[in-house]
C-alpha cells in the first residue's frame, strides 16, 4: 500500500514537472511573436524594456496606419493572395493526380525510379534555381510577372505535395477500386468519383501546406517578380529595407504582424489538418 | 485488370513530370552551363567560355571558403539542435498522463507556430525584439536569472549562435510532430515488460523508443539537413550575413556574387558547387539509411 501511494506522489511530481516543460516549450514557441504583436502597438520611441512592451503604456495605432499608408499593405496583400491561391490550384491540379498515377504505374522499378526523382528535387538549395529562372523566364516572355513565381512555386512544393497524396492514396483498399470497374466506372471515373472523394482529408491537408508554404516564401518572389507582382513578404522587405531599421521597430512589428497573424490564426484553427498532412506517409515509414 | 487495357497511368504522371523538367531541368542545366563562362548581369550578350576557371578561383577565394565554414556550421547546428529539441519535447509529449488529452492537442496546435511563421518576419523579428542586446527577449530572461546576455548578433562570437537557435527555432515543429506521431506506434506492452524488468523512464526512452524510432530519426535529419543548407529566407533577414560575414552562407554568397557583384558566371559556379555538396550529403545518407533497413 505504501509502495503504490509513494508511486502516485511521484507520478504526480513527475506529471508536473512534465508539464512545467511543455508550458516553458509553449512560452519558446509563441512569446517571440507576443512581443512583436505588442510591439507593434506602442511607441517606438518608448521602446525599452519587455515588460514595457507587454504592458499598454504608449499604445497607438499610428504604425498599422503607417503600414497602410506607406507601406501599401494591400497593394502585397493582393498579390500575396494572387500567387498563394493560384500556386494552390496548380500544385492540386498537377499532383493529385501524379501521385495517383504513379501508384498505378504497372512496373515497381519505373514506380520507384519516379518517386526517387521526384523526391530528390526537394533537395535543391533553391537559389541555385532562382537565378537562371530569371533568365529562363526572361527568354519566355513571362518575367516579372505572378505566372513566373507560381510556376517556381509548383516546382518547390511539387516533390512534398506527391509525396503526401502518395501516403494518402496507397491507404485506399483495392477492393473498392475492383468493385468500381465491375460496376462499369471509367478509369477516369474510379479516380475522379471513386478515389478522390476517399483522399479528401489528404487533399485539405496539401491545400492548406501548399497556401501557407506559397504565402510565406520569399527568396523565388524577391528574384522573380517585378513591383506589380511582388507579395507581402517582399513587401516589407521593401518598407523596411535600406533605411535605418532599428528607428522604426514599431513600424516593422506592425507590418510583420500584419503578415504572420492572419497565416498563424489560419494554421492554429485548422491545425488538424497539418498534424495529419505532415505525420502521414513519415510515420508508416 | 480489364482495366488496364483502357488505363494508361501515363497520362496522369506525364503532366507533372513534364513541368518538373521544364522549370527545374532548364534552370539546372542553364546554371551549368553558365558557370564554365564568364558573364556579367548587365551584359548578357558578353558571354566567354572560361571552362573551370570560376570553379578553380572558387577555391582560392577566402570569402568562399569562409562561406562553406559557416554553412557547414548553420547546417549542423541547425539540425542537431532541431532534433534533439524535437525529440525532448516529442517524448514527453507522449508519456502516460499527457499523450491523447485535451492539454496535449491544445500544446501540438501552438507548437506548429515556428513552422507556420514567414521566415522574412522571423528574422525581423528575432533582429528587432529576440536577440536586441538592450531591450531584447533573450536577454530579458537571462537577466531573470541574473546573467549578463552577449550582444548576441552584433558580436562576431555570437551572431551565429543567435543564427542557428533562430532556424533551428522554425525547424523543430517539424521534427516534433514526426517524433510524436512515430512514437505512438511503439507498442505499449513493450514499455510496460520493460518496466517489469526494472528499465523505466530514461532507460526505456534509451534503450526502447530511440531505437525503435531511429528510421524516423534519420528521416527527419537529411529534411532538416538540407532545408538548412539551402536556407536564404531567414538569414537574409535577419542578419543579411553579417556581422564581417560571420553568417555569410552559401545561399547569401551566391546572391552576393550574382546580383551585388553582378557576376553571373561565378554566381552559378557557386551555386552547382552546392548541388554537388547536396547530392553527395543525400546520396551518403540515403545509402546509410537503406543499409539501416537491410540490417533489421
Amino acid at each position: 500500500m505504501r509502495t503504490t501511494s509513494a508511486y502516485k506522489w511521484r507520478d504526480a511530481g513527475g506529471l508536473a514537472l512534465r508539464y512545467a516543460f511543455l508550458l516553458a516549450w509553449l512560452a519558446v514557441c509563441v512569446m517571440p511573436v507576443v512581443v512583436l504583436v505588442m510591439g507593434s502597438l506602442k511607441d517606438t520611441a518608448l521602446f525599452q524594456s519587455i515588460p514595457q512592451v507587454l504592458s499598454l503604456r504608449g499604445f497607438t495605432l499610428e504604425n498599422y496606419v503607417r503600414s497602410f499608408q506607406q507601406g501599401n499593405y494591400l497593394h502585397f496583400l493582393r498579390n500575396s493572395m494572387i500567387i498563394s491561391f493560384s500556386a494552390l490550384f496548380v500544385v492540386l491540379i498537377v499532383c493529385t493526380p501524379m501521385a495517383y498515377g504513379i501508384t498505378k504505374l504497372a512496373s515497381p522499378k519505373t514506380r520507384n525510379l519516379i518517386v526517387f526523382s521526384v523526391l530528390a528535387t526537394r533537395f535543391l538549395p533553391y537559389v541555385v534555381l532562382a537565378l537562371p529562372m530569371y533568365l529562363f523566364f526572361a527568354r519566355i516572355g513571362i518575367q516579372g510577372t505572378v505566372v513566373g513565381v507560381v510556376l517556381a512555386h509548383l516546382a518547390m512544393q511539387m516533390p512534398f505535395i506527391v509525396w503526401l497524396m502518395l501516403g494518402f492514396f496507397a491507404g485506399i483498399p483495392h477492393e473498392v477500386e475492383e468493385a468500381a470497374v465491375i460496376d462499369g466506372a471509367s478509369p477516369f471515373g474510379v479516380f475522379w468519383r471513386i478515389c478522390l472523394p476517399m483522399v479528401l482529408p489528404g487533399l485539405n491537408a496539401s491545400a492548406i501546406l501548399a497556401f501557407i508554404i506559397s504565402y510565406n516564401e520569399f527568396l523565388f518572389a524577391f528574384f522573380l517578380a517585378g513591383y506589380d507582382a511582388q507579395p507581402l513578404t517582399v513587401g516589407i522587405t521593401r518598407f523596411v529595407g535600406g533605411a535605418d531599421v532599428g528607428a522604426q521597430y514599431g513600424v516593422v512589428a506592425a507590418y510583420g504582424t500584419l503578415i504572420i497573424l492572419p497565416i498563424i490564426v489560419f494554421a492554429l484553427v485548422v491545425n488538424r489538418y497539418i498534424v495529419s498532412g505532415l505525420t502521414q506517409g513519415a510515420v508508416k515509414g | 485488370m480489364s482495366s488496364r487495357r483502357h488505363f494508361n497511368p501515363w497520362a496522369f504522371v506525364l503532366p507533372g513530370v513534364i513541368a518538373g523538367v521544364v522549370i527545374l531541368g532548364f534552370p539546372v542545366a542553364q546554371a551549368l552551363w553558365t558557370s564554365l563562362h564568364r558573364l556579367r548581369l548587365y551584359r548578357l550578350h558578353d558571354q566567354v567560355w572560361v571552362g573551370l576557371e570560376n570553379y578553380a578561383r572558387l577555391w582560392q577565394d577566402p570569402l568562399f571558403i569562409l562561406s562553406v565554414r559557416s554553412t557547414i556550421t548553420f547546417t549542423l547546428g541547425c539540425t542537431v539542435l532541431s532534433v534533439i529539441a524535437g525529440l525532448a519535447v516529442a517524448s514527453v509529449m507522449s508519456t502516460r498522463g499527457i499523450r491523447g488529452t485535451t492539454a496535449a492537442r491544445f500544446f501540438m496546435a501552438f507548437y506548429l507556430v515556428p513552422f507556420v511563421a514567414t521566415q522574412v518576419v522571423v528574422g525581423m523579428m528575432g533582429r528587432l525584439y529576440v536577440w536586441e542586446p538592450e531591450y531584447g527577449l533573450v536577454n530579458f530572461v537571462l537577466g531573470l536569472f541574473g546573467a549578463d546576455g552577449p550582444m548576441w548578433l552584433i558580436s562576431r562570437d555570437t551572431a551565429m549562435g543567435a543564427t542557428i537557435v533562430t532556424n533551428a527555432w522554425r525547424l523543430t515543429p517539424l521534427a516534433v510532430l514526426i517524433f510524436y506521431a512515430a512514437l505512438a506506434t511503439v507498442p505499449e506492452e513493450l514499455l510496460e515488460s520493460a518496466e517489469v524488468d526494472g528499465a523505466g523512464g530514461w532507460k526505456a526512452f534509451a534503450l526502447i523508443k530511440l531505437p525503435l524510432i531511429r528510421y524516423h530519426i534519420g528521416f527527419v535529419s537529411l529534411i532538416q539537413l538540407t532545408s538548412a543548407f539551402r536556407e536564404f529566407d531567414t538569414v537574409f533577414a535577419l542578419t543579411g550575413g553579417g556581422p564581417g560575414r560571420t553568417t555569410n552562407v552559401l545561399s547569401l554568397l551566391v546572391y552576393n556574387e550574382g546580383i551585388s557583384a553582378a557576376n553571373l558566371g561565378m554566381a552559378n559556379a557557386i551555386s552547382f558547387t552546392m548541388l554537388l555538396i547536396v547530392a553527395v550529403i543525400s546520396l551518403i545518407y540515403m545509402r546509410l539509411a537503406r543499409l539501416g533497413e537491410l540490417g533489421q
